[in-house]
């Protein structure tokens, strides 16, 4: 393993093991599961409830989290786990979740023309005649074939579009 | 059987009759172009188009949606190739070493093999359906959940031979995706588990968005950030073509997987959807290097597109020769017949024999056009891949939202998407595989449904597993296959510890330390 | 001055113009709350077809399929009530809010928030039993089942479905016991009786016909208040000595408050859709028989049909409880 500047060797085999990190993530999750199901009537062997599988599954996924996390002494430690693309992606989720969320309120050609302009001429900086090009290109084409070729009802926005 | 070769020319007059061959030809293209669009796979493509049928005549209707649900397959397997985009649960496998494929520089190769693989595949399903539909179909029947709830055990234990990685984390993505199927309505008594109050979620998390969500967008989300953006590929004619050697390896698969699909295919269910999984471990069981796999094995691409094709072709048994739906997709392709005011049941073959075997040449037809279609399309869909990346992503993005959206009119598909791919991001940083995921969530419900109705047919006892001659079989089978999985961790004790991940190679770090 | 009684004019030339705008003056979206395919959208498709002549407006279909047909039913329950938003719902649309109740879940929609326009067909459903049953007529079936107490089964097109609802009206009004295996929809329920997996099932007529026509399934009786013009040799439940009748039926509704004027208008036209000659041969290629019930008397039979249902959904109870 390479040594980065920041973490000094010793640091960098110590610490917080990845997988044991993830084992405990899958405990938990598997024990909100758990929680989640009380809900429903468990039926017996002979007749499972609606909550009998959702059990078996929880409590497998546990014990696998379990598991994971004992034999995960020898993994990588968590601290070693590079995020240098985290922000962009972060950054894509919530442009994306903007998108979803325009869709059916400012119609489908307007929130596609805003998205592919923010991703182009913000993020990468592209020439604006080309970003414009793109934006617009691709929503009106993409809303021809889907909407009118193939009779999807796209969301239009209180303007029409 | 020369009463069928007789039925089969008559069938041949019907197909290319200039209208019909027309329709067939258009199906294909409309399917392939919508199969090409993320998220849209064959359902999506036959539900958009059904309506559009209504207003022709019922051989028509049907050669039109059969074009655009091979041509959508084919379309989606491109997808998944260049883009890592499955549209449908089927291409899962293909993402994985397609991808892996395109990567290191041999898309060409690998949609060159799946449009082979699907032809042969597709070929040796409509021979298969042709000479054996009725015989099959009966058979098929007695698959009741018993038979059911065996198959999909088998289809689990592909899980052993499923990824290179660590067995542990191969089992907790597959708990994942089974505890994923269980969101939604309870066939059996009608509880809503797990929708957090939200109706939508009521029929459970469609396998597309999820799909979509951890394969594609989590590629996004990896490589989108990166310092360097990926190198724009400038693929030359030469690198187009399949080497001797990627031929060579894909021969074996192709064969097998097609005849895996079939067999899988013909069941009434939704079972069909398992035959690519299966399709790939099997390859992998099988192959001399299984550590090639999931890093762009040829027969990872091969196997699986093969299975696919010809268990779609399987599903056309059962409805054909029955009238019975397999799946949602023959169910919308009945209803295209029905809305003419034909039946489709036990008897369509005798009553109406131009529309059977006029179907039946027209996937001749369907098959053969598709292959010359998308061969020397392969030079013209790797091009785009020499779109630079900046300009790539932020339209694979849009056109996720928008197939994801388009296939229900339902936003809560696209939050599902979104929501699978930060998941999926977060899933590949601490070194899970995603396709155990996509196994579980499609097992899971089946499982689960299937298990419960043979306890409710019984009465609540597990003898009925025992006393059906089929699900006793099928259950050795699965048996064997576990112990066949299981034979290194118990006799080698060394592979053991590779398996469960204690002896983790890039680490290095001895046991014990 | 002029200016001032200039304006006015044309004030009042817009408020005139504005009560002239009638309702459709665009195109209508008919929500069906089923995939492409299904009943309720070979029902809709053509009567939207038929609307479209009669208003002079597009009339687009969109499937907004979901949890049973909740999903699309609480779309329209929750659109702008302009009349541009119609629902062309199947008979389950009043299960849903019972089972709702029933467990106790926020509801997605309540009955009320829609208003009647009309009926437009409605089937009635039909006993099938497996040809290896030595059964014929639903006395022997009755006795049969007498005889083997919860040995006998049947499949539906899932709990609270609208292949669930007939069948335990039948099993409570004959004081029946019987094993049920629930399914994913109407054409799985079938297929696990053609394989012989259970030994009957309700289907819808036009589901079972080619079966019965091939000898594969066996009819013994329906749930129509009358016999079924495809199946005259099938008697009744009522000819039989059981009281109960059910039909599975497709119905158009707008959200509850849609104008007066507006309701009106689609009703016409619904009047003048299904006696357009197209629809009536669309529906018949279906086998669907066109059943038209006008905004009162629809909405007293859906009132009717709620409660019923609504009893039998009590009857039933949680499952698994």
């Amino acid at each position: 393993m390479p040594e980065s500047p920041e973490s000094p060797l010793q640091e960098d085999s110590r610490g917080l093991k990845s997988d044991r990190f993830s084992g405990a993530v899958l405990i938990a999750l598997a024990c909100w599961i758990a929680w989640l199901n009380l809900e429903f009537p468990l039926g017996t062997l002979a007749d499972p409830g609606p909550g009998y599988v959702p059990l078996l599954l929880a409590v497998g996924l546990g014990v696998i989290g379990l598991l994971v996390a004992l034999f995960g002494g020898g993994s990588e430690p968590l601290r070693g786990i590079r995020w240098t693309e985290a922000r962009r992606a972060l950054v894509i989720l919530v442009a994306c979740a903007a998108l979803t969320f325009a869709l059916e309120r400012i119609g489908y050609r307007l929130s596609v023309f805003a998205f592919l302009v923010f991703f182009l001429g913000v993020i990468e900086r592209k020439h604006p005649l080309a970003v414009l090009a793109v934006a617009a290109g691709f929503s009106i084409v993409s809303f021809h074939v889907v909407a009118v070729m193939l009779g999807v009802p796209l969301p239009r926005g209180p303007w029409g579009f | 059987m020369l009463e069928t070769f007789n039925s089969l020319m008559m069938g041949f007059a019907v197909a290319f009759e200039p209208k019909v061959f027309m329709y067939a030809v258009a199906g294909c293209i409309i399917g392939t172009l919508v199969g090409m669009m993320p998220g849209l796979g064959p359902l999506a493509g036959i539900s958009l188009l059904l309506p559009a049928t209504f207003g022709l005549n019922p051989i028509i209707a049907i050669v039109l949606l059969s074009g655009v649900y091979y041509g959508a397959m084919y379309g989606g397997s491109t997808t998944s190739i260049l883009m890592r985009i499955p549209g449908e649960a089927a291409s899962v496998m293909t993402c994985v070493d397609g991808y892996a494929m395109t990567q290191n520089g041999r898309a060409g190769p690998a949609l060159a093999i799946a449009a082979i693989g699907s032809f042969f595949a597709g070929t040796v399903g409509v021979i298969g359906l042709m000479l054996m539909a009725p015989t099959l179909a009966s058979f098929a029947l007695r698959f009741g959940p018993p038979e059911y709830t065996a198959l999909l055990l088998m289809g689990l234990f592909v899980l052993a031979y499923m990824s290179g990685g660590s067995m542990l984390k191969t089992l907790a993505m597959a708990f994942f995706g089974l505890l994923l199927g269980m969101i939604g309505i309870d066939v059996m008594t009608g509880y809503t588990r797990f929708s957090f109050g939200l109706v939508e979620l009521g029929d459970g998390v469609g396998i597309v968005p999820v799909a979509v969500g951890l394969f594609g967008i989590s590629e996004i989300l990896m490589t989108a950030g990166q310092a360097e953006p990926p190198k724009v590929q400038k693929p030359k004619l030469r690198e187009l073509i399949p080497s001797r050697e990627e031929f060579r390896l894909s021969v074996g698969p192709i064969i097998r997987g097609s005849l895996l699909g079939f067999a899988i295919g013909i069941i009434p269910g939704s079972a069909h959807v398992i035959s690519s999984f299966v399709s790939y471990g099997v390859e992998r069981r099988l192959s001399k290097h299984p550590e090639r796999f999931g890093k762009g094995a040829i027969e990872g691409v091969a196997g699986p597109e093969s299975a696919n094709n010809s268990a779609a072709t399987g599903a056309f048994v059962p409805m054909l020769a029955l009238g019975i739906p397999t799946g949602p997709v023959t169910a919308v392709m009945i209803a295209a017949i029905m809305v003419h005011g034909i039946l489709p049941g036990p008897m369509l073959i005798e009553q109406q024999p131009e529309l059977f075997w006029g179907f039946v040449a027209s996937m001749y037809v369907g098959n053969m056009v598709l292959l010359i279609l998308n061969l020397p399309m392969v030079g013209l869909f790797v091009n785009l891949l020499r779109i630079p990346y900046a300009y790539l992503y932020p339209c694979i993005l849009a056109f996720c939202i928008l197939g994801c959206y388009s296939v229900s009119n339902s936003v809560t598909d696209v939050w599902i998407m979104l929501g699978m791919g930060a998941i999926g991001y977060g899933l590949r940083k601490f070194g899970f595989d995603l396709a155990p995921v996509a196994l579980g969530l499609v097992l899971g419900p089946m499982l689960e449904l299937s298990l419960r109705q043979s306890l409710a047919m019984s009465g609540g006892t597990y003898a009925i597993f025992l006393e059906r001659p089929i699900a006793v079989t099928m259950f050795g089978l699965a048996l064997l296959l576990l112990a066949l999985a299981l034979k290194p961790v118990l006799f080698k004790s060394r592979d053991w510890r590779a398996d469960v991940g204690l002896d983790d190679k890039t680490d290095g770090a001895p046991p014990g330390k | 001055m002029k200016t001032r009684h200039l304006l006015s004019v044309l004030l009042l030339a817009c408020g005139v113009a504005q009560a002239q705008d009638v309702f459709p003056s665009r195109s209508i979206t008919m929500i069906v709350p089923f995939p492409p395919g299904g009943v309720a959208d070979v029902t809709g498709r053509p009567t939207a077809a038929a609307l479209e002549k009669a208003l002079k407006q597009p009339v687009a279909v969109t499937n907004r399929p979901g949890a049973g047909g909740a999903v699309g039913n609480a779309a329209v329950a929750n659109a702008k009530p302009d009349g541009y938003t119609v629902l062309m719902a199947l008979s389950s649309i009043t299960v849903i809010p019972e089972a709702d109740k029933l467990f106790n879940r926020k509801p997605a929609y309540t009955l009320d928030q829609f208003a009647p326009v009309a009926l437009v067909s409605a089937d009635p459903v039909i006993l099938v039993v497996h040809p290896s049953l030595p059964v014929k007529t639903v006395k022997e079936v009755i006795a049969l089942a007498r005889k083997q107490p919860g040995e006998l089964s049947y499949s539906s097109s899932g709990v609270y479905g609208a292949l669930h609802m007939p069948m335990e009206m039948f099993l409570h009004a004959a004081k029946l016991k019987m094993r049920h295996v629930p399914t994913t929809g109407g054409g799985p329920a079938i297929t696990q009786l053609l394989g012989g997996h259970v030994t009957m099932t309700a289907g819808g007529p036009a589901a079972i016909t080619s079966h019965v026509k091939a000898g594969k399934l066996r009819p013994i009786v329906t749930w129509g208040a009358e016999r079924h013009p495809n199946y005259k040799e099938v008697p009744t439940f009522k000819e039989q000595g059981l009281d109960i009748v059910y039909y599975i039926w497709a119905g158009m509704f707008v959200p509850v408050a849609t104008p007066e004027p507006v309701i009106k208008v689609l009703r016409d036209a619904v009047r003048q859709a299904v006696a357009d000659p197209d629809f009536k041969s669309q529906m018949a290629k279906v086998n669907s028989p066109v059943n038209y019930l006008d905004a009162p008397d629809f909405a007293k039979y859906v009132d009717a049909d709620a409660k019923r249902l609504a009893a039998v959904v009590k009857v039933v109870g949680k499952i698994g409880n």
